[in-house]
């Protein structure tokens, strides 16, 4: 156990990283951009996908694809066993006590509006209050505007502490009898900060709310178990985890996915349709109306079983150390601004670093960066332009880290880096 | 605010060089030895767009010696940018062009970097001014906060500066993608400047086109907003809720609501 949480792994006589090791199942990572060697540290947008799922959704629609749940055809039982089994994984992943618990979405985004929609039409009420910090993402925060705007709810935003990280003792000064949901992230995709999740929800269960946890920057990174949580919905994307695009999740506690109205209407989500009126299946049938994404879920299983064949406290460790690299790389460079706060003994970042250099615009960065050096950094707000306007810019620059990087890549990046900003200079 | 003679300024009409260009050593050693530039020539470099002359520029600079006669059409210059852009056959090269291009971008007055001038969807920020001047025709100017950006805004500047308002319409974003600058891709992407910024000078240029007709039939200007253009019979027509403003000659390539 000892050897296997090692950031660095023993094979026979050599010691290899982790990102070194898995490197060969990423075929699209040994490739050659602009003249270059690609460096893809673009994770936290998403994710490359190991070939194990490739394979997966390859096999699926070369062997047995064919229509869930309704079929009785020996390919259409294949593919019902093989999506429910990939639900049940992603229950375990996330240690859901049953896989009905976990509902099949396009994305976390699709999954935060269903319980907007589901959710918080039926539940909020004007002068209600739902708390949310400066720093979610546009998709946890256009949501709760929509509804609030439908219900008379009110939002409440938790601002940045002097660390830089949303400050948590506001947040539970927040908390109140009015408060019905606190919807906040798990990790930042902009600070790479992470928030205490089982203080907030033991604050919000004693209020009587709600919590739902947006954990796209986490899942992917780290063991979350959603008991162990206690939040009451979860919601997380696969092409952050390895998996295919088109398919994301939203885990809810039986009881209240139960006492939810459905979100959309049609086949697959009924039990019984009248001309006048409809009966509704049961979660998670309830909120998959139509043909689900298949194939996809079947390859976001494939993901679940590759990311837990590694091990997940080994991929957080392994991020934990490539992550200080890269923060301690990176602040070592002249004028740059990195967001977030210092790491330190007690303060683990999340694998990704958001800054600024003096003077530079972060798309120019990034464009420079990718075609002289074929190095995939993002640019803009990353759907966080209100964090980005509370730390008074309108742009940053993030490269963001997976397992499958290695601290090669930190310095190709930070040689790049630095080229590019001398570049630039050098015609002011 | 800038006053019509700023835009003046801006419509002599480019000297447009079609001979081969001379280049000349880049100047800057450190620039020399890390990047190894190949030679860049530059077409535009010889043309009066409003440049900034104290603008420095780490590029080797091309003499030219053929000009373009005045009144070149608007699709001449694009050929001719697409043209250029295309002969340099590595990605980077053509960002540093962009680059070049970005200093020669004539300042934007402060005043005018205000809300109403952002050119939504890019990454970057980006400030358009658009004027129709005394011959009915299009003066733009622009900023950015981002150098590639600018570089950008002033290409497509080069272009339409001074163009007919149907000219200006009659540009097609996927014609711009031909240059194979910046973004990868020829698709519409939220960080294609390129598509973003024409878009905004079209449909501001149509704004100014019906508020003029309305003002010469002494009608009301129409709303942004109550403007509608619909593909009919090949071309596209305005079906304006409020007036006909006669602007279905112009030959759109997609619908939109200005």
């Amino acid at each position: 156990a000892a050897a296997a949480s090692s950031a660095t792994i023993s094979t026979d006589s050599e010691s290899v990283s982790l990102g070194h090791r898995v490197r060969k199942d990423f075929r699209i990572l040994h490739q050659e951009v602009n003249g270059s060697k690609l460096v893809y540290l673009d994770s936290a947008a998403t994710s490359q996908k190991p070939a194990a799922v490739l394979d997966a959704l390859q096999n699926y629609y070369e062997f047995y694809n064919s229509n869930v749940h309704r079929g009785i055809h020996y390919l259409s039982a294949k593919a019902t066993d093989e999506f429910e089994l990939a639900r049940k994984k992603v229950a375990r992943f996330i240690n859901a006590s049953d896989s009905r618990e976990i509902v099949f979405t396009r994305n976390a985004t699709e999954a935060i509006n269903l319980v907007a929609y589901s959710w918080g039409l039926s539940n909020l009420k004007p002068g209600d209050e739902v708390i949310l910090t400066v720093a979610e993402h546009h998709s946890c925060i256009v949501p709760w505007q929509i509804v609030s705007q439908k219900t008379g709810a009110v939002l409440k935003f938790v601002t940045l502490n002097e660390d830089e990280v949303p400050d948590i003792n506001k947040l539970r000064e927040l908390i109140s009898p009015k408060t019905k949901l606190v919807a906040v992230h798990h990790v930042s995709n902009v600070l790479a900060s992470s928030l205490p999740i089982e203080e907030i929800v033991v604050w919000a269960h004693d209020v009587g709310a709600k919590v739902l946890v947006d954990a796209c920057q986490s899942v992917p990174h780290m063991v979350v178990d959603v008991q162990k949580l206690n939040a009451d919905f979860l919601v997380a994307s696969s092409h952050k985890m390895c998996g295919p695009t088109g398919i994301g999740f939203l885990y809810g506690k039986s009881d209240l996915l139960h006492s939810m109205p459905p979100f959309l209407g049609g086949g697959e989500m009924i039990s019984d349709v009248f001309l006048d009126h409809s009966t509704y299946a049961e979660p998670p049938s309830r909120f998959e109306a139509g043909t689900p994404a298949i194939g996809e879920a079947i390859a976001l299983g494939a993901a679940v079983d590759y990311l837990s064949g590694i091990g997940m406290p080994k991929i957080h460790e392994y991020e934990v150390e490539i992550g200080k690299y890269l923060y301690e790389k990176l602040s070592s460079l002249p004028d740059v601004r990195i967001y977030g706060p210092r790491p330190s003994e007690s303060v683990h970042r999340g694998a990704l670093c958001s800054f600024n250099v003096e003077g530079l615009h972060p798309t120019d960065l990034a464009t420079f960066l990718d075609q002289q050096h074929g190095v995939a950094i993002r640019s803009g707000h990353h759907c966080a332009q209100p964090l980005h306007r509370y730390l008074g810019v309108n742009a940053s620059a993030r490269a963001s880290l997976y397992f499958y990087n290695t601290k090669d890549d930190v310095d190709a990046f930070i040689v790049a880096l630095a080229d590019t900003v001398s570049f630039f200079n050098s015609f002011k | 605010m800038n006053t019509s003679s700023s835009f003046k300024a801006l419509a002599s009409p480019p000297l447009i060089s079609t001979s081969r260009p001379t280049t000349k050593s880049f100047p800057n050693p450190r620039f020399t030895s890390r990047f190894s530039p190949k030679p860049i020539t530059c077409m535009r470099d010889s043309l009066n767009l409003g440049s900034n002359p104290k603008a420095p520029s780490p590029f080797s600079l091309a003499t030219v010696s053929v000009d373009a006669p005045l009144g070149t059409k608007t699709s001449d210059k694009l050929r001719i940018l697409v043209s250029e852009f295309r002969s340099l056959t590595e990605p980077i090269d053509r960002v540093k062009r962009l680059l070049n291009y970005a200093a020669t971008l004539a300042p934007l007055d402060e005043s005018a970097r205000i809300s109403e001038n952002r050119v939504t969807g890019c990454t970057t920020q980006v400030w358009l001014e658009i004027k129709m001047d005394e011959f009915g025709r299009m003066r733009f100017k622009a900023d950015s906060d981002s150098e590639i950006s600018k570089g950008f805004c002033s290409c497509l500047i080069w272009i339409l500066d001074g163009a007919k308002p149907e000219e200006v319409m009659g540009v097609r974003s996927e014609d711009l993608s031909e240059m194979n600058v910046g973004v990868h891709g020829k698709e519409q992407s939220r960080v294609n400047t390129w598509h973003n910024v024409l878009m905004s000078m079209q449909k501001r240029t149509m704004t100014l086109v019906a508020t003029d007709v309305a003002h010469q039939r002494g009608q009301r200007p129409p709303h942004q907003h109550d403007l509608l253009f619909k593909y009919v019979n090949g071309s596209y027509m305005e079906s304006s809720k409020v007036h006909d403003y006669s602007i279905s000659l112009l030959p759109l390539y997609y619908d939109f609501i200005i």
